[in-house]
Parts: structure tokens; sequence; C-alpha cells
């Protein structure tokens, strides 16, 4: 059936949700667009048909005009299949900055296609340009703070002599620190770090 | 709903519909599998996808039937008992795919029959959905509708979100995309294969 394939690409976003993101999936899109080439020489070769006749394609409803009419809505159906897919990921690649960092790590990256990563690099960019003009990070407090230090308990060696603000810690696994909210934030949204609570 | 990117409005397009040619059409020979020829005579009945059976009807080259859904059968159904029937497996979108298709087929009973399923199924969905723990609610789960799944995971969101303030705990939390994997250094293992 016509947009049969288009339409896979949209199932599998809308079964993994919001929070995962699967691998860009090119193979479907390529035969996307092996099908809309199709559609087109279809298209093309029916308009010829009706010219051949010396009829007008404006007001000609005969057998080739609703065969056109039905690769032209196929062609918009597949389309619109297409954009909603790039669109869809492009909303959840942009809110990566705001979780994750303007680092990825190799699982996520690895799931991005190459214009994908470019669009983040860029996205990232102009967020952080914008942040550097207001002279303000952006990216901590997303929840609001009771306390401007925390706990927390480090999950994963993260290195020795590290500067925190004013004091260097040795983030070791396992140990508990004070640290300023702002700067544990990042550790802590990248899964290095947890809220410790005594 | 209605929005050019909207993944559920582009998957509630796909449904079927049934829809009888009224005149010919060359080339799309796909779109009948009974054909021999690459064209659909006058007169096929074909199962088209909503987006083409819906443009096709406004250029007046197809018509539409009532999909089943919506059939005497089933409205007796969810008048018995509305909760207990399986509206996904009729049609995953029934509601959205309700308000589509009454204005092309001119069935104005639709509409009541529409509000009449949801609200009677509504109560039962809010109270399960706030009384179910969070992990298990696979019984009830695959008889929703798209929509209704939503609602249902919507008011699961609410009460889990409202507990979770009632008890306070840590606010700051892992970005959820990285999934369950705590370690980072798993994925510097050498790639299988």
């Amino acid at each position: 059936m016509y947009g049969r394939t288009a339409s896979q690409l949209l199932r599998e976003l809308d079964i993994a949700d919001s929070d995962n993101l699967q691998a860009f999936n090119s193979d479907t899109c390529d035969q996307v667009i092996a099908e809309c080439e199709n559609h087109h020489l279809m298209l093309q070769s029916l308009i010829r048909k009706l010219e051949g006749e010396q009829l007008d394609i404006q007001t000609a409803r005969n057998e080739d005009h609703f065969g056109a009419v039905t690769h032209h809505l196929s062609l918009l159906r597949n389309k619109r299949c297409l954009m909603a897919y790039m669109y869809n990921r492009a909303e959840v690649i942009r809110s990566l900055r705001w979780k994750v960092g303007a680092k990825l790590p190799e699982e996520i990256q690895e799931k991005l296609s190459f214009s994908e990563k470019e669009y983040f690099k860029n996205h990232s960019a102009a967020i952080e340009s914008s942040m550097s003009e207001l002279d303000l990070d952006l990216t901590v407090d997303m929840v609001p703070p009771k306390d401007p230090y925390i706990q927390v308990r480090v999950l994963d060696d993260i290195g020795d002599n590290l500067s925190l603000g004013d004091h260097s810690f040795s983030l070791t696994k396992n140990s508990v620190h004070s640290v300023r909210r702002t700067d544990a934030e990042q550790y802590i949204s990248q899964g290095l770090m947890e809220e410790f609570f005594a | 709903m209605a929005n050019y990117y909207n993944i559920d409005d582009i998957l509630m397009e796909e449904e079927p519909i049934t829809s009888i040619f009224q005149v010919r059409a060359n080339g799309v020979g796909l779109l009948d599998p009974g054909s021999e020829s690459n064209c659909v005579e006058a007169g096929a009945k074909v199962d088209l996808p909503l987006w083409l059976a819906h443009e096709l009807h406004l250029r007046q080259a197809v018509a539409i039937g009532v999909p089943p859904c919506f059939s005497q059968r089933t409205r007796k159904e969810v008048q018995a008992d509305a909760a207990c029937v399986d509206l996904r497996s009729r049609c995953p979108y029934f509601y959205e795919l309700g308000c589509k298709i009454f204005p092309l087929v001119g069935d104005k009973s639709i509409g009541p029959f529409l509000l009449y399923t949801f609200t009677s199924r509504y109560k039962e969905i809010l109270s399960k959905s706030h009384s179910a723990p969070v992990s298990t609610s696979p019984k009830y789960l695959p008889r929703l509708t798209q929509e209704e799944t939503q609602l249902f995971k919507a008011a699961q969101w609410s009460i889990a979100s409202f507990r979770k303030w009632r008890v306070g705990g840590s606010r700051l939390e892992k970005a959820s995309i990285l999934g369950r994997k705590r370690k980072p250094a798993a994925a510097q293992l050498p790639p299988a294969g």
C-alpha cells in the first residue's frame, strides 16, 4: 500500500517514548525516498499521457487524472511522514542540550545521523553564545533550589583534584562531598553523582 | 491535535477505510490486489488508508463506507458495558477516527455515540490509573485506545508526581535518556563483532 513504509518510521517513534531515542533509520528513509521517485515517474508519465491526448490538465477528469491525483497525494503523504520523522527527532535532540549537556555520551552519539550531530552542535553553540551574552548559565537550576549547597555521593571515579567552585575535591567512587549545587548539577544529570541524604 | 508533524495524527490517518471506486484510475494497480492490469476499475472495492480515501472522496472519486468499529454490533456491545469493550483491537484511534469520518459518511449518530462511549469509559480509566500500582496494569491497558492510553499515563504520572512531592526526596535526577545503564564505562568496551 502507498505510504505504508513511511508510516513505519513514525510507528517506530511512537513505540519508543519521548525519552528514548532510537538509532536513525536511514534504510527505511531511503526506501521511502525510492518510493517517492517511483510516484514521481508515474505522475509524470500520466501527465504526459494527458497532454498527448490534447486534454487540459486543469479540467480533465478521466482515468489518467485520478491515477495522477493518487500518485500526487502519495507523494505529499510520504513527504509529511519524512518531515514528521525528522521534526520529532530534532525536538528530542534539542532537549538533549538541556538534559545531558554539551557533550553527548557515546551511546547517544551513535544513534544520531551525521546531519543530526551537526544540528546538535550548532544548536548547542547557539545556546552557548546566547548564554555568554546574558552572562548567565541557563542550564543550571532546572529545579528551583532550596539550598545553595547539597550533599552528593560520587558514583564513579571522576578525577582527583577537580576544582568545583572555590575548593578542589578528589572525586573518587562512593565518596561524599558537600558542594555547590550549581557545580554538581551537570554531574548528576550525566549520572556520575547522586544527591545524598544522610 | 491536527498538526502537520503530529505522530498520532499521521498514524490515525493510516487506518483502513473501505472505499468503492466511482471512476477508473490508471497506473495505481497496487491499490487493488485483484486487478490484473495496472489500473483500478470503477466499482472496485478497496481498503484505502484514510488520508487517501479522504482526499479522493472530496474529488468524488470514491465512496466510503462506515468503518466496522462504528457498526451496530459495536454499538450494542458498548451499550452493554462500555468499559469492557476492547476498543484498541477495533481501532487504536477510535475517537479521532470517529471525528474525522463522520462528516464524510454523513452519519450523524456517530458523534453522540463517541461521547457516550467516552463518558462511560472515562470513570473507569481514571479510577484504575489512580489506584493501580505504577509497574503493573497489563490486564486493562491493552483494551484502551491510543487516546485513552495517553489519558491513563497522564493520570498515572500525576499521581506519581504527587506522591513524590509529598514524601520529598531527590529532585535532581539523572537525565532519563541515559537509561538504566549506570556506568558510562560500559560504553567504552570494544563493540562486539
